[in-house]
């Protein structure tokens, strides 16, 4: 069962590289190369705080795409091409076959993260012309991008699961920014009159992904390191928050009609 | 082949029309920017940062080196006005009016961004002393163990000669963790003698080596030059007094004082020279001295 599983994942990878998903790291190398050259002239002073910024933003902006974008294809592309009669006549599970693809997909955004990472790195070295603190420091809120992403695919998945593409990358990226105003609506479902939409503004913030448990970008670009406690948080959050997702995707998954 | 020759003339002539067209639409185009410049933020911090979502360090980087620039235009352009004279202790000139905003919305978007108030806490002032006031306090409300935005407020209230709150605000930002030992005795040496020249002389000082903005060096040397040049003059104005007293004369020529004024660099006639190497000049008939018209010194 798990060579199976390693399998879809191996496949789900090199089909993202086939795909030239990784092609957005020519853009990203770009991106950072022009403003750790240009960006000393406007910044007075400011090169390594904007370089962490300006990296890690493009960072979790790339990933989210890759993670909406392809993350929406994963179940349909197989199901155009049927592909996916092939493989389910094999004796794989309908949920089985969901996570390999959603394994796939995340280590093609590790590899994605990790090598977008090494680039702020050497960005930062030629800014700061020196063994900057940051280089280090720049990891634990990288991690914290990762696990964002990682929920975003999930969500991609579960929508793909039982609408079309279009919609669901639409229905994403919905909760991708709903996810970041998760602090405003506690403070709306704490400052509202109404008992009703205080409840629903409550349920709202509970099940809705709060992505402000993986901001660390501007503390970062600071020098600060989030805290042990907060990463591992954050952590243990997204995995639950993920294994929840992928439960309801192959919930639906395994009763959808294929015919 | 005919077809590929065809193609390849239309794209060759009609990305050279596309370049021509450019280039005189380029000629009788308005500036539009210049009359948008000049516009209010639409925009308040906290709607800001909601709509950045997780990009807000990144925004507030913008909104930054927009402040930068904005700055940097006007000087440009009052430079370009004024035949290249600028005095950066003058900024009023330049008719700030969208900066407080700028720096405003930098800190609501980033509250930690340090170098933003030590900026405002430098600029500011020239400006709009509250905002620049209101904004510092905002960045200690925001950082409160930032012992460096006491320091840049408490200069902010000596600017204006209110030593005693500049104390009590160096006082409060010697009680932080990490202030510096000479923080106490700031907060003591405002209190007591806030308007010397010893105590601005120690204030530039501070301020210089707690920053690391070359804008905000430059003006803090300009400062302590200018504070420099006014011990000069007290120096030079005294050497003038005694000779008048031993001579019964004031002097014709610097050269009769030239060996009582042998710290000082002087020029071809003897002239002693200011910091920005221009001559003092001798004024009232030998019996005074003072800048020249071209130093460069602020005044």
């Amino acid at each position: 069962m798990f060579g199976q599983t390693l399998a879809i994942v191996r496949n789900t990878f090199r089909e993202a590289v086939r795909d030239r998903v990784l092609y957005n790291l020519i853009l990203f190398a770009l991106l950072l190369i022009g403003s750790a050259i240009f960006i000393g002239e406007l910044s007075a002073g400011q090169e390594a705080k904007i370089v962490i910024d300006l990296g890690l933003s493009a960072m979790l902006l790339f990933g989210a795409f890759i993670a909406i974008f392809v993350g929406v294809g994963l179940v349909h592309k197989e199901i155009e091409r049927r592909t996916l009669y092939a493989i389910l006549s094999k004796p794989i599970g309908r949920g089985q076959f969901l996570f390999g693809k959603y394994l796939g997909l995340n280590l093609t955004l590790l590899v994605n993260i990790v090598v977008m990472g090494l680039g702020v790195v050497l960005a930062l070295l030629y800014t700061t012309r020196s063994l900057d603190p940051l280089v280090l420091r720049i990891w634990p809120a990288i991690l914290l991008i990762y696990f964002e992403l990682l929920i975003i695919t999930a969500i991609a998945l579960v929508f793909s699961s039982f609408s079309s593409p279009a919609l669901s990358a639409l229905l994403s990226f919905f909760i991708f920014v709903i996810g970041h105003f998760s602090n405003d609506l506690r403070a709306l479902s704490d400052s509202v009159a109404s008992t009703p939409a205080r409840w629903l503004f409550r349920v709202l913030y509970y099940l809705l992904p709060n992505f402000s448990n993986f901001s660390a970008i501007t503390a970062t670009a600071h020098g600060a390191i989030p805290d042990a406690r907060t990463v591992a948080g954050a952590m243990v959050y997204g995995v639950l928050y993920v294994a929840a997702l992928l439960s309801v995707a192959a919930l639906v998954f395994r009763r959808r009609n294929f015919k | 082949m005919k077809t590929d020759i065809a193609l390849a003339l239309v794209l060759i002539v009609c990305l050279g029309g596309a370049i021509g067209l450019s280039r005189g639409l380029d000629q009788h185009r308005i500036n539009s920017s210049d009359s948008f410049a000049e516009e209010p933020l639409y925009l308040n911090g906290r709607s800001a940062k909601r709509m950045t979502l997780a990009f807000n360090g990144l925004a507030a980087d913008w909104y930054w080196m927009r402040s930068l620039q904005y700055v940097g235009r006007k000087i440009v352009t009052y430079e370009d006005e004024h035949n290249g004279k600028f005095d950066l202790a003058d900024l009023s000139a330049l008719d700030l009016r969208l900066l407080p905003s700028l720096l405003d919305l930098t800190t609501t978007l980033d509250p930690q961004f340090i170098p933003a108030y030590e900026y405002a806490a430098v600029i500011l002032p020239e400006i709009n002393p509250n905002q620049a006031i209101a904004l510092l306090e905002k960045g200690i409300a925001a950082n409160q163990s930032s012992w460096r935005l006491y320091q840049h407020l408490g200069y902010i209230y000596w600017q204006r000669q209110d030593y005693r709150r500049a104390g009590e605000v160096y006082e409060a930002g010697a009680r932080m963790s990490g202030a510096p030992t000479w923080m106490p005795a700031m907060a003591a040496r405002m209190k007591s003698e806030g308007g010397s020249r010893a105590a601005a002389r120690d204030m530039y000082r501070h301020l210089r080596e707690s920053s690391s903005d070359a804008s905000i060096q430059q003006m803090v040397d300009h400062q302590l030059s200018r504070l420099n040049a006014l011990d000069e003059l007290d120096t030079i104005r005294q050497t003038l007094a005694s000779f008048k007293q031993r001579n019964e004369r004031c002097v014709i020529s610097w050269r009769e004082v030239n060996s009582e004024l042998r710290g000082f660099q002087l020029d071809a006639i003897g002239a002693p020279l200011d910091p920005s190497n221009a001559p003092y000049r001798l004024i009232n008939n030998g019996c005074g001295a003072d800048f020249d018209p071209n130093s460069k010194v602020a005044r």
